[in-house]
């Protein structure tokens, strides 16, 4: 995007660049973040809960400096992502055929989606604090960690409900987005949504280590960020253009 | 994407759409109220009749009786905290909208802002943390009952003892129905959010005291703040509900 110099100190310009700023964090953390998981010797396959707490306690002892890495880095970047979900809410914002009331909705299903996600990684390194402790004892925090870290989709799946809704609302002449977005996020949230039930099954798809729970849940929140990154790109663009701050 | 495209640049061209956008509209908030009584119904069958949260499971029992109340109610907490983590967004709807007719008050947004982040937070000590206990509690049938017992009392504490949120959000919600001058909300509303606050106060001993009035299934420390709570609930869906339908329809969206 080409900021036109005349426009270079207007604070409506500020407002496009630092959104800009907020999109380019999601690209750039999210690439972190994937090198983490790929890092972590419990995601590739995903760890089975058919695991014996005897199994649980030797795999945090052998494996505690790869667990720190990717758990440590998953708290220091993870909720790194929060303004590149609050980009959304500020485009919400700008949709002219409703109230806004979903934005805000949106904006706290975010905060509340990011303080389970900045939980989940404690219970991980906990577990790898002291991998000599009763093995019972790590299971649970393992238990609890996969739990917290797979299962509630409730704030995301929120999410994009209310921004799918906020976009088939948003039907006057200049919407902010495609109404293919609306139904894309409505999509995501219905193949994020069983996921849910790794907090209940232990075998099978919806198991925390399951085809559904594990693969499709993170496979299309991560789909989601990469997708969102190139729309929400052009709909800056859109935006800066017609603020008159860019060609 | 070449040149701008507004709403003034194509008079006319689209009558039947180009009509709304003079006007914010109200079929989004419309929308979003009635998720919110949804919610709160489910969420309340989910904690009273599925995982036995209300009214708690007794503090003053042995190690074998937690043991006990998670395997005679395991079936029925996994399908209540199942479905909660999935709806829980749903809270997000009711801080959305209540929020969002706190910031059409003339009291300002600051208010509206301190109720959205109290209950953003509120969330998970709240309601998700006790659920995240009980779920592990029942995912393994044969753990040990001490780490049964240590679910049972943190999930319980949780979910009793996390005052804090809701009384920022209460105090928030108060200040701006006394400051307000479009009356959003009555002012009485405001009284009743401050009595809340009273009843978080009370419930400060669930933390020490372990049978009793003042225990987390006590009479003063649970039953009153339930009941104050269910007649708060109820009024803020009735008067967002008012607020809704006395918006006028031509009211531009908020800054």
């Amino acid at each position: 995007m080409q900021i036109l110099a005349e426009a270079e100190d207007l604070p409506k310009t500020a407002n496009i660049q630092t959104q800009l700023i907020s999109l380019w964090m999601a690209p750039v953390f999210g690439a972190v973040l994937l090198i983490a998981f790929v890092a972590f010797p419990g995601f590739v396959p995903p760890m089975s809960p058919d695991m014996t707490a005897g199994q649980v306690a030797q795999f945090y002892r052998d494996n505690t400096a790869m667990i720190r890495f990717t758990m440590i880095t998953f708290n220091l970047c993870g909720v790194m992502l929060l303004p590149f979900f609050m980009v959304i809410v500020i485009q919400m914002k700008r949709m002219a055929t409703q109230s806004h009331v979903f934005a805000y909705c949106y904006l706290t299903a975010a905060v509340s989606g990011a303080t389970l996600y900045a939980l989940a990684d404690i219970f991980y390194l906990v577990a790898a604090f002291r991998p000599d402790r009763n093995p019972e004892l790590v299971m649970l925090l393992n238990d609890m960690a996969w739990m917290i870290f797979i299962a509630p989709v409730g704030a995301f799946v929120a999410q994009n409900v209310f921004l799918g809704l906020a976009i088939y609302f948003d039907d006057g002449p200049n919407p902010v987005f495609g109404r293919w977005v609306g139904h894309y996020a409505i999509a995501t949230a219905l193949a994020m949504a069983p996921a849910a039930g790794a907090a209940v099954f232990t075998t099978g798809p919806l198991a925390w280590n399951g085809g559904v729970s594990f693969w499709l849940r993170n496979g299309a929140f991560a789909l989601f960020v990469v997708v969102m990154s190139v729309v929400l790109r052009n709909v800056l663009h859109r935006q800066a253009v017609e603020e008159g701050v860019a060609r | 994407m070449s040149s701008t495209v507004s709403a003034e640049s194509l008079p006319g061209a689209d009558p039947v759409h180009s009509a709304p956008s003079a006007s914010a509209g109200k079929r989004d908030v419309w929308l979003v109220f009635w998720i919110v009584p949804a919610f709160f119904i489910t969420f309340g069958v989910i904690f009273f009749a599925l995982a036995r949260v209300m009214p708690p499971p007794r503090p003053d029992v042995t190690t074998d009786q937690m043991a006990h109340f998670f395997h005679a109610h395991a079936l029925t907490i996994q399908i209540g905290f199942g479905v909660l983590i999935l709806i829980v967004g749903g809270a997000g709807a009711a801080n959305g909208i209540i929020g969002y007719h706190m910031k059409r008050m003339t009291s300002g947004s600051v208010m509206a802002y301190a109720y959205m982040g109290a209950m953003s937070v509120g969330v998970l000590p709240g309601c998700l943390l006790v659920a995240f206990c009980f779920l592990t509690a029942v995912y393994r049938p044969n753990r040990d009952p001490q780490l049964l017992a240590l679910l049972y009392d943190l999930g319980l504490l949780s979910y009793v003892g996390s005052l804090g949120c809701f009384s920022t959000m209460y105090f928030a919600l108060a200040v701006a129905i006394l400051y307000d001058k479009n009356q959003i909300f009555p002012k009485w509303l405001a009284y009743v959010s401050i009595w809340q606050i009273v009843t978080e106060i009370m419930a400060m001993p669930v933390f020490v005291s372990k049978a009793g009035p003042f225990a987390w299934n006590g009479s003063i420390s649970f039953w009153i703040g339930v009941v104050v709570f269910g007649f708060w609930l109820c009024c803020v869906i009735v008067f967002l509900r008012k607020a809704t339908d006395r918006q006028p329809v031509d009211e531009p969206h908020l800054d």
